[in-house]
């Protein structure tokens, strides 16, 4: 279970999230929207250690991110939003140094390496540099690198940018079954067709605060008029 | 042309801009900017003296030429050094020519764009070396207004004929580099050319000159000029028209060298328009190797989390081609080249030199070669770019469950790597060629690697304390960045007074002086260390 609580961020005197309260049940997949700028990502840093919080606590599991930072960080797996990381590593390599930085065990981590990048379709890439990789690629070899230590809860910005359809089908499975061993998927996403198709409970968000909390029924409940998505976000997010 | 023009402004602009830089960058180069008036009005003093003696000595002989001649092969030296780091780094390394390409220009004008500030900074050199020395000789050969009208022209065209024999041998080279196989290791090794330029300078000079002194080589019209002037004529020819002024002859190479430097410009046009982008284009992709399973396998084991960082951290310095020339390059540059001249030279005057120290006064011997060492280690990039290097993934510390100590003692390991490769190499050649005595050999070895842990944890403090993260090029963690001499400075500063003290106190004997010094070295690391960790507590997860 992931708790949220009353947490605020700003920078230069600007508040990027301010009060954002949210708690996500384990077993679901939740889904975290908003436009551009809205502090999800800032969000996001926060719950990952990224970035320190100014105000309010962030539980995790029954543990405080800001008081034990290295407990907490094993809970999760964290893909960025951004692929372009360790680049002059091989691939193999990269996710080595991942299974060593969670201590996975040698056996388990060869069978994990082999069992995600054949699923991902990148095995024989691995030998090559991550430069050389396409950007789907880059963002299949740090979700693989995510997943092998089996985190209780995945937290994952923009995950679905990049990867073609077979992977990101791929992916979307992965994240099925993980809720349903009763553990935590939370992302964040601009692509409302994959919130519908996908998460079991939304948050959307701008201006740093929370406009909506829960799942899909109960949101078009409280906008009856509403008959796509879209609609709904573009009107929950318009500024004023 | 017009295109070339406001691409070339373009160009210079984005890698000139001063926006963007913080205040602290901005006062960095005020500080370089103020620091490099005393050192060039040393240059000047430097020049002066040295031309005013050379013509003292030649002009009664009627050699006086021979200094301009060896002025313009100097010139045309340094400007093809410098001209391979910084084509290498403007033509090719810079990965915003992929930008460039898809926009509708020819290879020529983007080429002609590139070159300015390569450019600019050979003009930089050409006015603190060349121009003063032009006038110097001027004066003192007492010439008239025609002397400085032609001169003037000489010293604006010197820069070109190098700089374009450079960028058309490397355009020549990245054109075949380009289709090997591993691009990463080939930028590597095309940078390493300055290295093996210097080297084989070297060589050639040492071949030549046999054992005759400096200034014997001068009177009797040296081979030395007359190897190089067979190699770059245009110097021979820049020196006649500036001596023979008013004869037919001078006229005669005057305008045959201002032909040729606007004949090398076409040259270079032309050439660049075939080659540029054959060398370029996809140079920053790579090839895929031929899949091997076994290769993948061997790669997976479990080792500790230091050392799986410290790994990361090495194979990013050397699949870099910046990091690579900057750190591994310039670290080991002096060392190897030591080695390389001594190797050449078996018997020459620094062989079993070492066997003299034991008549120097034991304590001298030990603080002057810690002196040395201090100087040789204060500048370990490596240590000045520790946590700089990460850039914009400096955040996957953060979130990836490692403690903040153990991933700033991998690259404190990693920047002590570098030093000790040095002292390494340092310490066999002065083992083994000099000849140093063994007990001093010990003595001096164990203080470099204290110094060099010290040297490390200096340039890590001031990398933690501001560090430049939001680069788009590796090139900008060290251009532009003088955070590199402050470690130098600090280190300078405290460990000169160290050898005051010990230089000046009643200590005598080695054993004395080394254990003291030893016990001092320590409790200086004990306190960087303690200022390290403070520091790491401040900042680690505040730097973004």
């Amino acid at each position: 279970m992931i708790e949220i609580n009353r947490i605020s961020k700003s920078f230069a005197g600007k508040h990027a999230v301010k009060d954002l309260d949210l708690s996500v049940p384990d077993g679901k997949i939740f889904g975290f929207l908003g436009p551009n700028g809205a502090g999800k990502s800032t969000t996001i840093k926060m719950m990952t250690g990224i970035l320190p919080i100014d105000e309010g606590s962030i539980i995790m599991n029954g543990i405080d991110v800001a008081k034990e930072p290295m407990k907490a960080k094993h809970q999760f797996g964290y893909v960025p939003d951004r692929s372009d990381i360790f680049l002059r590593l091989k691939g193999i390599e990269y996710l080595n140094f991942i299974a060593d930085v969670f201590e996975v065990p040698k056996d388990i981590r060869k069978e994990k390496i082999e069992y995600l990048t054949k699923s991902f379709g990148i095995y024989e890439a691995l030998n090559d540099h991550i430069q050389t990789y396409s950007h789907g690629m880059r963002q299949k070899i740090v979700v693989s690198g995510v997943l092998l230590h089996d985190p209780d809860v995945w937290i994952l910005d923009e995950p679905l940018t990049g990867l073609d359809p077979k992977s990101s089908y791929t992916l979307k499975e992965m994240m099925r079954d993980h809720a349903r061993r009763g553990k935590i998927v939370f992302f964040s996403t601009h692509v409302l067709e994959v919130v519908e198709q996908l998460c079991d409970e939304v948050a959307i968000i701008n201006n740093g605060h929370v406009q909506f909390k829960g799942n899909m029924a109960e949101m078009r409940q409280q906008f009856k008029d509403d008959d796509n998505l879209e609609q709904l976000f573009l009107e929950l997010t318009q500024n004023e | 042309m017009s295109k070339a023009w406001k691409l070339m402004r373009v160009m210079v602009k984005m890698q000139l801009s001063m926006a963007n830089k913080s205040s602290m960058e901005k006062f960095g180069y005020i500080m370089i900017g103020l620091m490099m008036i005393p050192f060039g009005l040393l240059i000047l003093f430097f020049i002066q003296g040295i031309i005013g003696n050379m013509y003292a000595a030649l002009e009664p002989i009627g050699n006086e030429g021979v200094i301009l001649g060896l002025l313009f092969v100097m010139m045309t030296f340094i400007f093809c050094f410098t001209s391979i780091g910084t084509v290498l780094s403007s033509f090719y390394f810079a990965e915003d020519v992929e930008s460039f390409i898809s926009l509708p220009f020819q290879p020529y004008q983007i080429l002609f764009g590139k070159s300015a500030v390569p450019f600019l900074s050979l003009y930089g050199l050409n006015t603190i070396l060349l121009l003063p020395s032009l006038v110097f000789y001027g004066i003192h050969s007492g010439s008239g207004v025609l002397y400085y009208l032609l001169g003037f022209i000489v010293w604006a065209l010197t820069p070109i004929i190098p700089f374009v024999l450079t960028a058309i041998v490397l355009m020549f080279i990245m054109r075949f580099a380009n289709i090997s196989k591993n691009k990463d290791r080939t930028k590597v090794l095309v940078g390493l050319l300055g290295f093996v330029f210097a080297i084989g300078i070297n060589v050639l000079v040492r071949l030549d000159s046999g054992t005759g002194n400096a200034a014997e080589m001068l009177t009797q019209q040296n081979a030395l000029l007359e190897l190089v002037t067979k190699f770059f004529p245009t110097a021979y020819f820049s020196s006649i028209a500036l001596t023979d002024i008013g004869s037919w002859t001078g006229l005669f190479y005057f305008l045959l060298f201002v032909a040729l430097s606007l004949g090398a410009i076409l040259l270079f046009l032309t050439v660049g328009q075939r080659f540029y982008f054959k060398g370029v284009l996809g140079l920053s992709g790579g090839k895929r190797s031929e899949f091997d399973e076994e290769k993948v396998q061997k790669h997976v084991k479990q080792q500790s989390i230091l050392m799986s960082l410290w790994k990361k951290e090495i194979r990013i310095i050397f699949r870099t081609p910046t990091f690579f020339t900057q750190i591994v390059v310039q670290s080991l540059f002096f060392p190897v080249f030591l080695i390389i001249i001594m190797m050449l030279d078996p018997n020459g005057p620094l062989t079993g030199w070492g066997t003299q120290l034991n008549v120097i006064e034991g304590k001298k011997v030990i603080l002057g070669m810690f002196g040395l060492t201090v100087v040789a280690l204060g500048i370990n990039p490596a240590s000045f770019s520790s946590v700089s290097r990460d850039g914009k993934s400096w955040f996957n510390h953060l979130y990836l469950p490692i403690p903040a100590s153990k991933v700033i003692l991998s690259k404190l390991l990693v920047s002590f790597f570098m030093n000790f490769l040095s002292i390494l190499l340092l310490s066999l050649a002065a083992l083994i060629v000099l000849k140093v005595p063994f007990i001093i050999w010990f003595l001096w070895f164990v203080i470099s690697l204290i110094t060099g842990w010290i040297a490390s944890i200096a340039g890590l403090i001031i990398d933690l304390y501001t560090p430049k993260l939001n680069w788009t090029d590796e090139r900008e963690v060290f251009k532009g960045r003088f955070i590199g001499i402050v470690p130098l400075a600090l280190e300078a500063a405290v460990f000169g007074v160290v050898i005051l003290i010990l230089w000046n106190s009643g200590l005598e004997g080695i054993w004395t002086v080394s254990s003291v010094l030893i016990l001092v070295l320590l409790i200086i690391t004990a306190i960087t260390q303690y200022f390290l960790n403070r520091m790491v507590q401040q900042k680690y997860y505040k730097i973004l």
